[in-house]
């Protein structure tokens, strides 16, 4: 029997959309393989209709409302996992690729003696279980792993989108019982307070992007990126040069420097595409480019492109897009 | 305030890494100071300058070519470094047990105050050792941070995280790990650089008696190159993304 463990991370007592994405996967994957059971853990109070409500499968959930779990905390978080982990004897903990989870899984691999992989698809496009490979050197190169221990970690990015019928889900949710506090935690960095953007989602967990690049010509020119953004309920995102320039924040940056995206809809307005911003856009369902350098290698990894003038080409299309949304 | 810095070196990111036979060949590869390290060090010795007095001691698993990448974190302010001599390291586990001998030896029972890494390496892009190195050092880690403030109360910092930012208050002694954007790192002057070759760079033999927990076991190149289709406007390319792709 292998038992997996999906840590399912909260902010604000709202369970991301990419740890229940992840919980669903393995579902599917356990409604096909008779031998893999799937629990998971929520730490910190959470809207426990919106987890029945978007939650499929079956299996066991442990989750704390208790206040020392509200705020992230990696002494504490890490205890929990670890519990449960040996509570349930399980052979694989899975996370969403996140800031939270890029800094908690490796702690727990060293206190765990787990074998661990960051930044792993669970499936490749085909469906088939390729939890050990994943993308190096900007995304030039696929390499594979063999684990050399019993116990493995992962997070895992770009999940495809599928869905699940959450109405026969046969899930058991279980409270944890307060657990005493560890006197060592007071030695460790205390997570003071968490200001969330309103309303703004992040680049990485976008369905669609609009992004901006040094063609775009200033700060002012992306506020026709933002409009379309705004009207097709994407973000904005920006390569490097257009962050370095003081255009964007760092936050909005794609690339090996700045962060890896999957969205359905990648639109790459006024970016050349060098090699470390393709390597953050590998995953994209569908790539866009528009360019006025037909030459350009944005050009090589797009699907479709529109060679012209982002001045010119922008407004016709935000108006274009306009009047269809006016006619729905 | 002592402070270690922990910096590896990568293909630069300009550089093509071909493949013969199967095999990544680097034979083309400049290799350079990790981005990230470089923020990790500019901002270990803007610290080391407000808290005199003190010292940045730099840490690096060593290969040959690292003497030259240490040379310049000298000559960005470091004050001595230290190569950690290996035969192989596997996986980020041997790297941060590795590193994690080094700064026991070097400081003994003490620990230095702060230990700054670089967020990832550019290369694999795990982000594994930071954390890895924290715990095996048994200490609090900040990963990712993009500011780092000073007050009487002690360090203050600031992370970015998916739609929002975390602000941490810290301890002594802890690991922080530098995201882009935390400074601007200086650039070395030939007198720096001068004066760097005054500085020690040791030596020190790890023997690495720790099996890796993840082994690579094959490398095969991707091709990402998509066949583009070139549209005229703007309705023909709304009519795709409508019609063929249901987007909107």
């Amino acid at each position: 029997m292998n038992k997996y463990l999906v840590f399912l991370e909260q902010r604000e007592g709202i369970v991301k959309a990419a740890s229940i994405e992840l919980w669903n996967t393995l579902q599917q994957l356990a409604a096909v393989h008779e031998d893999i059971t799937v629990c998971g853990l929520v730490a910190g109070a959470v809207d426990l209709h919106q987890l029945r409500c978007t939650l499929a499968g079956k299996g066991v959930l442990y989750y704390t409302s208790d206040h020392q779990f509200t705020l992230y905390n990696s002494a504490r978080y890490a205890r929990l996992v670890v519990d449960i982990v040996k509570q349930e004897s399980c052979c694989a903990l899975f996370f969403a690729d996140t800031v939270l989870s890029r800094e908690l899984a490796p702690k727990l691999s060293i206190r765990m003696k787990a074998a661990m992989l960051s930044g792993v698809p669970v499936f490749d496009a085909a469906g088939v279980d390729s939890g050990t490979v994943r993308t190096v050197y900007s995304g030039s190169f696929m390499a594979s792993f063999f684990f050399e221990c019993p116990l493995r970690i992962y997070t895992i990015s770009s999940l495809p989108i599928i869905s699940m019928i959450p109405s026969r889900a046969q899930i058991d949710y279980i409270p944890l019982h307060p657990l005493s506090t560890d006197t060592d935690e007071e030695l460790f960095p205390l997570l003071r307070r968490m200001i969330m953007r309103e309303g703004r989602r992040d680049v990485a967990e976008a369905g669609i992007i609009i992004a901006g690049g040094r063609g775009v010509g200033g700060a002012d020119g992306f506020a026709l990126l933002e409009q379309l953004a705004l009207l097709l309920g994407g973000v904005v995102g920006a390569s490097r040069p257009a962050v370095d320039e003081g255009w964007r924040p760092q936050s909005e940056q794609i690339g090996q420097t700045g962060k890896t995206v999957n969205p359905t809809l990648y639109l790459a307005c006024g970016i050349s595409g060098s090699v470390q911003h393709i390597a953050g856009i590998g995953s994209s369902t569908v790539v866009v480019a528009i360019n006025n350098d037909s030459n350009a290698p944005i050009f090589d990894v797009a699907d479709y492109g529109i060679v012209g003038d982002l001045r010119r080409v922008l407004p016709e299309l935000l108006g274009a897009l306009q009047n269809i949304f006016r006619e729905q | 305030m002592n402070i270690a810095v922990c910096v590896c070196h990568v293909p630069d990111t300009a550089s093509v890494i071909g493949v013969v036979d199967g095999e990544r060949d680097f034979s083309r590869v400049y290799e350079v100071m990790n981005p990230y390290d470089e923020y990790a060090l500019e901002e270990a010795v803007r610290l080391r300058e407000h808290f005199a007095p003190g010292e940045v001691t730099v840490f690096s698993v060593a290969s040959v070519s690292t003497k030259e990448m240490v040379r310049k974190a000298l000559a960005m302010g470091a004050d001595r470094a230290i190569l950690v001599d290996h035969t192989v390291v596997a996986d980020p586990y041997q790297t941060a047990f590795a590193l994690s001998r080094a700064i026991s030896v070097f400081y003994g029972d003490t620990l230095p105050e702060v230990v700054f890494c670089g967020k990832q390496s550019t290369d694999f892009q795990s982000a594994q050792v930071p954390p890895m190195l924290a715990e095996l050092l048994g200490i609090g880690a900040v990963t990712g941070i993009c500011s780092l403030g000073v007050s009487t109360e002690g360090l203050q910092v600031e992370r970015e995280i998916e739609g929002g930012s975390e602000f941490f208050d810290l301890h002594y002694p802890v690991l922080l790990s530098a995201e882009k954007g935390l400074n601007m790192p200086r650039k070395t002057s030939i007198k720096s650089v001068m004066e760097a070759r005054k500085k020690n760079i040791d030596s020190f033999s790890i023997s690495l008696d720790v099996p890796p927990y993840v082994v690579m076991a094959g490398l095969k190149p991707l091709d990402r190159k998509k066949r583009c289709q070139f549209l005229s406007d703007e309705k023909e390319l709304i009519k795709i993304l409508r019609e063929k792709h249901k987007l909107f």
